[in-house]
Formats: structure tokens, C-alpha cells, sequence
């Protein structure tokens, strides 16, 4: 697939201008702080005198210019090394290996979850707008979305885990179970319900959204009403030609949302105590490490920006105008 | 169509490529349980960069590495308040210039060879002076350490020493490294800062960072018969609410250090199988104090700080934030430190009409608004307690036209905030009493500490008498003298007011029923519970 | 249109949910007056108990109601005071880029990218952590997340008006590029512009009940979700110092969006027609 990679390559290569900026953004923004990682350090060992202050900061370079440490990170990053974590005392790039699998699962179930149970309610709301089901479904939606991912998380939490006990609490897995293999994907995955559940609840309803918009957009054109005349059954039309036809702006909206579920997932890890990239975050601004705090970011725009190119080739795929001669509007 | 196809298969294939990548990258090597192994899981709230508590004394580094590296002493509630370890007997000279210790024979390293007096020296003159936080106090006068036998140190020192001070200093700054790992390698860069080698009950096992820490028992521990679990393991669980759920679905058995919120223990008490320890923490007790910047113009006036003084409702504090599990403060030192400890200080009562007239005489009046002086109130981020009694502060000292405003930061930015940029009115720390007021508390009184000093006196309080008895007590040889050279600087701080000393707390632990021998000493949760041990 | 509305069932629950959070903020200091962080009673006295205190008491025995109160006048002003940023920010740099064109314009336009790849919530903990939280920090760091839509839209709307009759007789009888910008295509722009402020105001709530929950709001005024927090420690034994907060938190962002909902509804009729 040359082709591809081209385009892969081409659309990365585009944005490195934009993620320049983003890097030495972050990277003023932190220096710009009230305090610095000796700081930080300094409280979290019950303190030390003047002198062992400055010779930490000699020992981590902090004694720099903010131009020179900036002119260092970047020249590492050019050469592919994140660098060194001050806070944590440990390569970054393997501490980003650590967490981002975590983060990657939850935001993965969420997502996952989200488009397929959003898309069919949306499509069982969208066949026959202004019935029912479809107030019931659009009402129920516009409720969850508006509910703080957050909170869900603790009520669900309270319900589940505490009064039912029926989920753990928090982490992502049983520490030091011992399981392997398919026991211990099962342990991963009864961590990852609640927190996929809250995190995947506000795209849940912005997909059945979108989908139940497209469809309800779709019924006015021609193509479904030839569909229609020909006596096609009314089941088949909304998956045939109404639901494709959603599919498009779907897709998109994924990719849109790609950065804010980033963003919402750092809340979710903090209120189920998982190890992942949104606690990494955290960890980062606490501990004024700069050099961490760019690579968490400058991974997350990665993601988003991977995020949007895999969207925009699905899209070339979906359009109707492109693929065979479906429906009437060829 | 064909190309289409082909190309979604492709994008189908890397999918489920990288899904497995990912549990590869997670599929490390578990860790089995031995059989029959006995394991007792605790949990740890934070991670320290690094654990080397030779290099970084303090209790978050302690309650993981005690188990592996040991000090000298360890605190103990027997009369003269400590349980020799590595050292078996210390004596001071007369003249106070040399402290001669007696160390323990046949003690070998966890990597098998022998403990010696040249570790204890190559500690104290390498790591404990001049890269330890609190060591660089303590030995800023050694000069040498002697090593006359494998088995004797004799610790000399430029000024006198008071043997007093290096007895109640040594559970804290004395953990001893092994010389032949660290020699002639940058110390704080080695890799066992990372990966422990100590004398202690336990080895070193594993660090999975965000998860746990794994121990395992050392079998060539010198006390035969210890340790008696034969693992022992952190669980990371930076989250207050899990520890209560953890120990509650049996996933833990202790945790320590108030890991479980104050606002629980009630309930968790009641719960079968678990129970509520609060002692075990008398030599770790922290100090609820208001500093003051007395560079302002308003708390300069005395008056105005025993109003403040006089408008803190204790009563309210130990009840409602500490939820009973605190005493009032009658001054810097706490009475869980009885040795140094006097009631005989000045008092101030919960008292507004009190506080209002003395503001009244201090010559601020009232404004329209009611208010007579605006404040900065910068609370410590460190714990619940200490933002809680900010927020109550603010409130008692607006019922004396006092309008504080609270300023919040994270760690590093009040740190940065008051104890190098001074930029406060009002602050709440949670300072530690390290056993002795020379390491201590007098620090937070005593001028000429320079600026960006941690848990110092940053507000340019200066007081030439308060300087000379802490000064004196630091080269005081006789411990009796030394007492009433403390129990002064109790009357003086009390009455001249440099800070605010508002509640003494210390910490509770939680732990199934099933784990013995706890709360053995009164700094148990950092030391290294060789004789702890799980039921069945 | 406010007829056409009032014809919407949806948009008159949202509606009248909304005006009753909006005098319930405007009126806060007269519905439950003083300070509302101050201890009214006894600590965790539960909901409907007390008459005295309705929804009951916290932790340190502060109302809850007085703090639902004074947490609903935090959340609408964050929620009105960041969408203005965002709104403003967002127009005048849309505006600029594609009235100016050119270099002016994909300079701009990279800076918008860049903040849309990243994180929005991760760039508000950051920037909140950094300048310490006040009510402003809040509502521009919301705003830093938030101005990018409204870029993109003014300057959409730009593009097609900068070729426009009225644009081009303006430039003739020698009105300046900037004043053109300003008095004659920034109005036109503004509708699309607004459409959106709905979900943007909405957004904001929630993202500072977020910031709060995470211990990033200002401390001197109450918030919903520094209740939420506040609440968590005491999640089994009183859980309802976090739910009943929660609850104010989605019945405001339910009626902003019923209401913008309907209100686009309309418009989108409007304009079929």
C-alpha cells in the first residue's frame, strides 16, 4: 500500500509544525509555574536544607536557562528520546510503555462500546422518527449526555461496587493475582467495566445521537423513498440506506471526539485509581516535570492526530458517492 | 471494489496486530505464589522517586526500605526509648566530641557479605553528612569516623555533641548502606537506590511502578527466628477511598499511615475481621501550625496574633476535622514527646470577645464592611486535614473582621509560595516532630534560615532570646540542662506567638485481625517488622 | 420565536429549568444569605431531617443547600464567562485569518490545529495548576479548549462574505481592512457563531465540575464539583454529599440543552422555510 503510506506519512509530516507548537507551549507553560521539580521533590521528602537545593538543581540541570533545557528537550525528541522523567526518576519512554496500554483499553471499550450500542439505538430511534421509542431513546439521551462522566463513575460506583459488590472499586487489575492468560483478561476486563461504563455512557448517547440525525436526514431524500416505492421492507431501508447514509457523520464525529475522550479519561482514571496517561498528566504538573508533561501531550496529540487520519480514510470508504451504485442518488 | 476490500483487511489485520502488542506489552511475568508462601499485602499511598533512606529520610521512603536497610536503633517504648539494631551499645565522651558505637557481629549483607564497622563509617562520612535532608543537620560537625575493630565506630565531632540528640536522632538518619556496593560509584545515581541491598528481615524483590513492591524474606536474617511472613507486598493505591474497600474485599490485610479517611474508621472498625490501631505512631507525630509572615504590617503587632490565637476554636478542630483522633497543642512541642514536653506554657483560650478586643487595642477597628484587615491564607496541599482546617480558619478568623482569602496551590507551587517567595499572610503546615526539638521544631522559630528551606521559619521571625536557647540547647551535653533549655523555648514561643500551634496528630492504621504484632514501637509503620506476623 | 419555542414541550421544561438555575445564581445572596462556606450546624446531618437545613449538612457542618445555592451562581458564571472568551477569542482570530488571508491566515490556522489535537482537559489541569486557581484562571483555561470551534466557524463564514457585494463597495469608498473586519462582516459571522454557544457554555460547566472534582476550583467560592468531591471520602456512609450536587450538575446542562436544542431547531425551520 504505498498509496497509503504516503498519505500516512504526508499527513504526519504536516503536523509537525502544529505539534511544535503544542511542545513548547507546554514546555513555557510549565517553566512558568510557581516552583520547579526540586520543589516538588523537595515537599515529598519532608524538606532539606538551602544548599542540598541547589545542588539537586545542578544535578538535573534545572540551573539552565529555560532556553537551553528547551533547546535540549527538543533536540532529544528530534532524535526519537523522550528524555528523562526527574519526578518519577526513570526514562520516560518507558514509563509512557507502562501506562498508555491502560489507557488504550479504556478509552478503546469505551469508544468501542460507545459507536456500537450508540449507532444501534440510534437506528432503532431513527427508523420511525417521532414514535415512542424514538422520544423515549432521544429524551434518555440527551439526559445521559448531560450527566458529568465523573459523578457517573462514583454512582456507579457506590451501586456496584460498594453496595453490591458485585465489580471491584478501583485499579485495573487484581495486584499480584498471579492469573495468566484468559483469567487474567477476565480480571482486566471486570476492572474495566465501571470505568468504561461512565467514560463510554456520554458517547453512548452522542452516537445514538448522530446516528438517529443522519437517519432522520436520510428519510427526506429520494434514494429511500425509491426504496420505499419498490417495496423494499421498512427494516432494510433504515439499515440499507438510511443508517449508511448516518454512517459518514458518525465516523467523523469519532474523530472529533478523539481529544476530548483523551481529556475525559483523566478524570475517569482518577476516580477508579487506574495507572494510566490521565494520571501521568497529573503526575507530571504536580512534580513540574516539563520534559513528561510534553511527551504525555505530545503522545495524546499523536493519538488524535492518528485518530483523525484513520477517520478520514474510513470516510473515503463509507461515502456513498464513492462506493457502488447503491440507492437512487448516483 | 477489490482494492477496497484488500485495504480494510489490511487496516483489520494491523488492528488486531497492535491489540496483541498491547498485551504483550502487559503480559510481563507474574508474580506465582510460592507454596504455602505466608504474604501480607499493605498499601502504599505514593511511590518515592527513590528509596535509598540513607540518602532521603523521610516516612514515605521508611515505611517501604526499613524493611530492607536498617538503622543503628530503632525507637522502641522501653525506658531510654530505643531498641538497639546494627549498633548494640553507644556511649558519648565526656567532653561530648566522640560517640564511640558498639556494632552487632555476625550480620551479613543481603548479597552475603559481612556487615562491618567500615559501612557504618563509609555511611555516616559519604551519605549521612553530606547528602541526607536531615543528616546534613545532624553531622554537620563529624569530623571522622574511627573504625579501631570491625565492630567499633567512634564518631568524632568539631563541637560537643549531645548524646542525647544522636540517640533520638538515630532511628531517623542512620540507615547504614553497604560500602562495597556504593564505593566509588555516584551515590545518588546508584542503582541500588533503586533496587535495595541492606541487613534487614527482608530482601529485595520487585518494583512494578503504578502497582506494587514485592519483599521477600531474608533467611540469613541475624535474628533467627525472624522475619515471619515470608513476603511482603506495597500495593500502590494512591486513591484514599480504595484502601478501605481493598482491606474491606480482603485484597489487603493492613494500611497504614491513615490510608483509610478519618471519616471511615468508624464504620471500618465495626466491619468483622478488621480492626482500628491508632498506636504505633507516637515518634512520627505532626504538628498542626499556623505560620505567619510577620513581614506584615498587621501580624507584626502581638495583639494581633494571640486574637488569631484567641479565635481558633480547638475543640472544633479535634472533633469535627480530626474526628477525635488528634490532641490539642499547647505549644512546638508535642506531648507525645513527654521527654521534652511542658504544660507550663501560656495558654490560649477559644475566646472572640477576646480576640475582637485585643484587635480593638492592637488599633484596627472594624471598616463598613465589617472588616478590619485583609489576609493571604495559604493551607498545605499535603493532606485533607490541613485544607480543611483552611477552610475553617478562614471562617473563625472572618467572626474577628479578619477577611482571609485563600490562596490554593499543588505541592511544588506552595512550596515555592511561602518558603522561598514568602508570598503569604497566613500559612497551614503539617510539620513533623522528628523526636528531638534540635531537628525539628526549632527550626520553624530560629532566624537566619535562608530562603527556599522546606518546613522553616520563612516568615522573618526574629527573636534574639528564642535564638540563644536553641542555639545553646544544640551544644547542652547534660540532658537534664537540655530539658529545661526546651521547656523555655516552649514559654517563649508560646508567649511571643512566631507561630500558632493549633493540634498534634498522628496517624491510624487499619488491618485485619489476622496480622500480629502490630504497633510494637512507637515509629512501627517505618520500622521493619521483623516480628510481624499472619494468621491464619 | 420565543412563540415558536414556547410551542416546543422540550423547550419549555429546558426553559423554565434554565430561568429557575439563572435567578436562583442571580439571587443567591438574598435566597440564602451570608457566606455559604460557613458551619451552620452539626456535621452530616442528613436530608430531610432538619427544617433548619433542608438537604442537610457536609462534613465540617456547611449547608448543602446554601452551597446548591451559591454553586449554581459559580457554575452559570463560569459557564456564561468562558464561552464569552472563547466566543470573542475564537471570532476575532477567525475573523482575522480569513479576512487577512494569506500567510496571516495558515499561521493562524496551524495554532488552531494545534489546539485542537491536544487534550482540552489536559490543557486546562495544566494551566490551572500553573496559575493557581481563581474563577478567572478557570474560565480562560476552560476557554483555551473551547475558542477553536468558534475560529473555525467565523472564519468559514468570512471567507464566503469577504467577496461579497457590500464588502467590496466598503473597500471602495477607502474604509479600512480592520474596520471592514469589525463593522461590516464580524456581525454577519456572529450567528453560526452562536449556535453553538450553547453546547459551548454547557461544556464549561462541565469541565469546571471536572477541574473541581480533581481539587482544581477556587476555594473561596462554593462549586457543585468541589462538592462532589468532598462528598467522595464519605461515598458509603453519606452518599448523598455527592449525588445531590451531581444532580444540580445535570439538570443545568439538560436545560441548556433542551433550550439551545430547540432554539436550532427553530432557526433550522426558519431557514427551510
Amino acid at each position: 500500500m504505498p498509496r497509503l503510506a504516503r498519505l500516512v506519512l504526508r499527513r504526519l509530516a504536516g503536523s509537525v509544525p502544529v505539534l511544535l507548537i503544542v511542545v513548547v507551549g507546554v514546555f513555557l507553560l510549565l517553566d512558568s509555574a510557581g516552583g520547579d521539580a526540586v520543589d516538588a521533590y523537595l515537599v515529598s521528602i519532608g524538606g532539606g536544607d538551602a544548599a542540598l537545593a541547589e545542588e539537586l538543581r545542578a544535578r538535573y540541570g534545572l540551573d539552565r536557562s529555560v532556553l537551553a533545557r528547551l533547546l535540549l528537550t527538543l533536540g532529544q525528541l528530534a532524535r526519537g528520546d523522550l528524555g528523562w522523567s526527574v519526578a518519577l526518576n526513570r526514562p520516560i519512554g518507558a514509563v509512557i510503555a507502562e501506562r498508555l496500554p491502560n489507557t488504550l483499553w479504556l478509552m478503546g471499550s469505551a469508544t468501542a462500546l460507545a459507536f456500537a450500542s450508540g449507532s444501534a439505538l440510534g437506528i432503532v430511534a431513527g427508523r420511525r422518527p417521532g414514535s415512542a421509542i424514538d422520544r423515549l431513546l432521544s429524551g434518555g439521551s440527551l439526559m445521559l449526555y448531560s450527566v458529568p462522566s465523573f459523578w457517573l463513575g462514583l454512582v456507579l460506583a457506590v451501586v456496584f461496587a460498594v453496595r453490591l459488590q458485585w465489580l471491584p472499586v478501583s485499579g485495573i487489575e487484581t495486584i499480584a493475582s498471579g492469573a495468566t492468560g484468559l483469567a487474567r483478561a477476565a480480571d482486566v476486563a471486570r476492572h474495566l467495566v465501571l470505568p468504561v461504563a461512565a467514560l463510554g455512557t456520554i458517547y453512548l448517547a452522542l452516537f445514538l445521537r448522530v446516528m438517529r440525525a443522519g437517519m432522520v436526514e436520510a428519510w427526506g431524500q429520494d434514494y429511500t423513498l425509491a426504496a420505499r416505492a419498490r417495496g423494499v421492507s421498512s427494516w432494510r431501508v433504515a439499515l440499507n440506506h438510511a443508517a449508511r447514509n448516518a454512517l459518514l457523520p458518525l465516523v467523523t464525529m469519532l474523530g472529533l471526539q478523539a481529544a476530548s475522550m483523551i481529556g475525559g479519561s483523566v478524570v475517569i482514571e482518577s476516580v477508579f485509581g487506574i495507572p494510566g496517561f490521565g494520571r501521568l498528566a497529573q503526575e507530571a504538573v504536580a512534580g513540574r516535570d516539563a520534559p513528561l508533561l510534553m511527551a504525555v501531550i505530545l503522545v495524546s496529540a499523536v493519538m488524535v492526530v492518528a485518530a483523525n487520519l484513520a477517520v478520514d480514510l474510513a470516510c473515503g470508504w463509507l461515502d456513498p458517492r464513492i462506493g457502488s451504485g447503491r440507492g437512487g442518488r448516483g | 471494489m477489490r482494492a477496497l476490500f484488500s485495504r480494510r483487511l489490511i487496516s483489520r489485520r494491523s488492528l488486531l496486530g497492535s491489540a496483541a502488542a498491547l498485551l504483550g506489552s502487559t503480559a510481563l511475568p507474574r508474580l506465582g505464589f510460592a507454596a504455602g508462601a505466608v504474604r501480607l499485602v499493605a498499601a502504599a499511598d505514593s511511590e518515592p522517586r527513590q528509596l535509598n533512606p540513607a540518602i532521603v529520610a523521610s516516612n514515605g521512603v521508611f515505611f517501604i526500605a526499613s524493611k530492607v536497610i536498617e538503622p543503628l536503633a530503632e525507637a522502641s517504648y522501653d525506658d531510654g526509648g530505643l531498641r538497639p539494631l546494627l549498633a548494640t551499645g553507644w556511649e558519648g565522651s565526656e567532653d561530648g566530641s566522640s560517640v564511640t558505637f558498639a556494632l552487632r557481629e555476625g550480620v551479613s549483607w543481603h548479597d552475603g557479605k559481612p556487615f562491618t564497622s567500615a559501612d557504618v563509617a563509609f555511611s555516616a562520612m559519604e551519605v549521612w553528612k553530606p547528602l541526607q535532608n536531615i543528616g546534613r543537620g545532624v553531622f554537620a560537625n563529624l569530623e571522622a569516623v574511627d573504625t579501631p575493630d570491625d565492630h567499633t565506630a567512634v564518631f568524632r565531632f568539631a563541637k560537643p555533641m549531645p548524646l542525647q540528640l544522636i540517640a533520638n536522632a538515630l532511628p531517623v538518619v542512620s540507615a547504614v548502606l553497604p560500602k562495597h556496593v556504593y564505593e566509588g560509584t555516584d551515590i545518588a545515581e546508584n542503582p541500588a537506590n533503586a533496587a535495595l541491598v541492606g541487613t534487614g528481615p527482608f530482601v529485595w524483590g520487585e518494583h512494578r511502578p503504578g502497582e506494587y513492591y514485592l519483599l521477600r524474606k531474608n533467611p540469613a536474617y541475624w535474628n533467627a527466628g525472624e522475619p515471619r511472613v515470608d513476603e511482603v507486598v506495597f500495593r500502590v493505591l494512591p486513591d484514599r477511598a480504595a484502601a478501605a474497600s481493598s482491606l474491606e474485599a480482603g485484597e489487603i490485610q493492613l494500611a497504614a499511615f491513615s490510608a483509610v479517611p478519618l471519616v471511615e474508621l468508624d464504620r471500618i472498625g465495626k466491619v468483622p475481621g478488621l480492626e482500628v490501631v491508632t498506636k504505633g505512631y507516637e515518634a512520627l507525630t505532626y504538628q498542626l501550625v499556623v505560620e505567619i509572615n510577620h513581614r506584615n504590617e498587621h501580624l507584626k503587632e502581638l495583639k494581633v496574633r494571640q486574637a488569631i490565637a484567641h479565635a481558633i476554636d480547638k475543640a472544633f478542630v479535634l472533633d469535627t476535622i480530626f474526628l477525635g483522633y488528634a490532641t490539642a497543642a499547647t505549644g512546638p512541642v508535642p506531648a507525645n514527646a513527654p521527654e521534652f514536653h511542658t504544660d507550663d506554657v501560656t495558654i490560649y483560650d477559644f475566646d472572640v470577645a477576646k480576640a475582637n478586643a485585643l484587635l480593638d487595642e492592637a488599633g484596627f477597628a472594624r471598616g463598613a464592611d465589617g472588616t478590619r484587615v485583609a489576609l493571604r491564607l495559604l493551607p498545605a496541599p499535603y493532606f485533607n486535614e490541613t485544607k480543611q482546617f483552611g477552610d475553617y480558619l478562614r471562617r473563625a478568623l472572618a467572626a474577628i473582621g479578619i477577611d482571609a482569602t485563600i490562596v490554593a496551590n499543588d505541592s511544588a507551587g506552595h512550596q515555592k509560595a511561602v518558603y522561598t517567595e514568602h508570598a503569604f499572610d497566613l500559612a497551614i503546615a503539617p510539620t513533623v516532630f522528628r523526636g528531638d526539638p534540635a531537628i525539628s521544631t526549632t527550626i520553624l522559630v530560629r532566624s537566619g534560615v535562608p530562603d527556599g528551606v522546606p518546613f522553616s521559619n520563612q516568615g522573618g521571625y526574629a527573636n534574639a532570646e528564642i535564638d540563644r536557647v536553641v542555639d545553646e540547647a544544640l551544644v547542652t551535653l547534660d540532658p537534664g540542662a537540655r530539658v529545661e533549655l526546651y521547656h523555655q523555648f516552649q514559654r517563649l514561643v508560646t508567649a511571643d506567638l512566631p507561630l500558632i500551634n493549633v493540634a498534634d496528630w498522628s496517624f491510624t492504621s487499619v488491618a485485619s485481625d489476622r496480622v500480629e504484632n502490630i504497633a510494637t514501637n512507637p515509629r512501627w509503620a517505618v520500622s521493619n517488622w521483623a516480628d510481624v506476623g499472619l494468621a491464619d | 420565536m420565543i412563540r415558536e419555542l414556547a410551542r416546543r414541550p422540550e423547550a419549555r421544561v429546558g426553559g423554565a429549568l434554565l430561568l429557575l438555575l439563572v435567578a436562583v445564581a442571580a439571587l443567591a445572596p438574598a435566597l440564602s444569605p451570608g457566606d455559604p462556606l460557613a458551619i451552620a450546624g452539626r456535621p452530616l446531618i442528613p436530608p430531610l431531617t432538619d427544617p433548619a437545613l433542608p438537604l442537610g449538612t457536609d462534613r465540617l457542618g456547611r449547608s448543602l443547600l446554601a452551597g446548591l445555592i451559591h454553586g449554581a451562581r459559580t457554575s452559570v458564571t463560569i459557564g456564561v464567562v468562558s464561552a464569552l472568551v472563547a466566543v470573542a477569542v475564537g471570532m476575532a482570530v477567525g475573523t482575522a485569518a480569513g479576512f487577512a488571508g494569506g500567510l496571516v491566515d495558515e499561521g493562524l490556522m496551524r495554532v488552531v490545529d494545534a489546539f485542537q489535537i491536544v487534550p482540552g482537559f489536559l490543557l486546562a489541569l495544566a494551566f490551572v495548576s500553573v496559575a493557581g486557581p481563581s474563577l478567572l484562571v478557570v474560565a480562560v483555561a476552560i476557554a483555551l479548549g473551547a475558542w477553536t470551534g468558534p475560529a473555525r466557524l467565523s472564519r468559514a463564514r468570512v471567507l464566503s462574505l469577504r467577496e461579497a457585494d457590500f464588502v467590496a463597495s466598503a473597500r471602495v469608498t477607502g474604509m479600512h481592512p480592520v474596520e471592514i473586519a469589525v463593522r461590516q462582516v464580524m456581525p454577519l459571522a456572529l450567528p453560526p457563531v452562536l449556535a453553538v454557544s450553547s453546547v459551548i457554555v454547557a461544556g464549561a460547566i462541565l469541565t469546571e465540575a471536572a477541574l473541581s472534582f480533581l481539587g482544581l476550583g477556587d476555594p473561596n467560592v462554593v462549586t457543585w464539583g468541589g462538592m462532589i468531591a468532598e462528598g467522595r471520602n464519605q461515598l458509603r456512609s453519606a452518599a448523598w454529599l455527592s449525588i445531590i450536587p451531581g444532580l444540580a450538575l445535570v439538570a443545568t446542562v439538560v436545560s441548556i440543552y433542551l433550550v439551545g436544542e430547540a432554539v436550532g431547531d427553530v432557526l433550522a425551520g426558519r431557514r427551510r422555510r
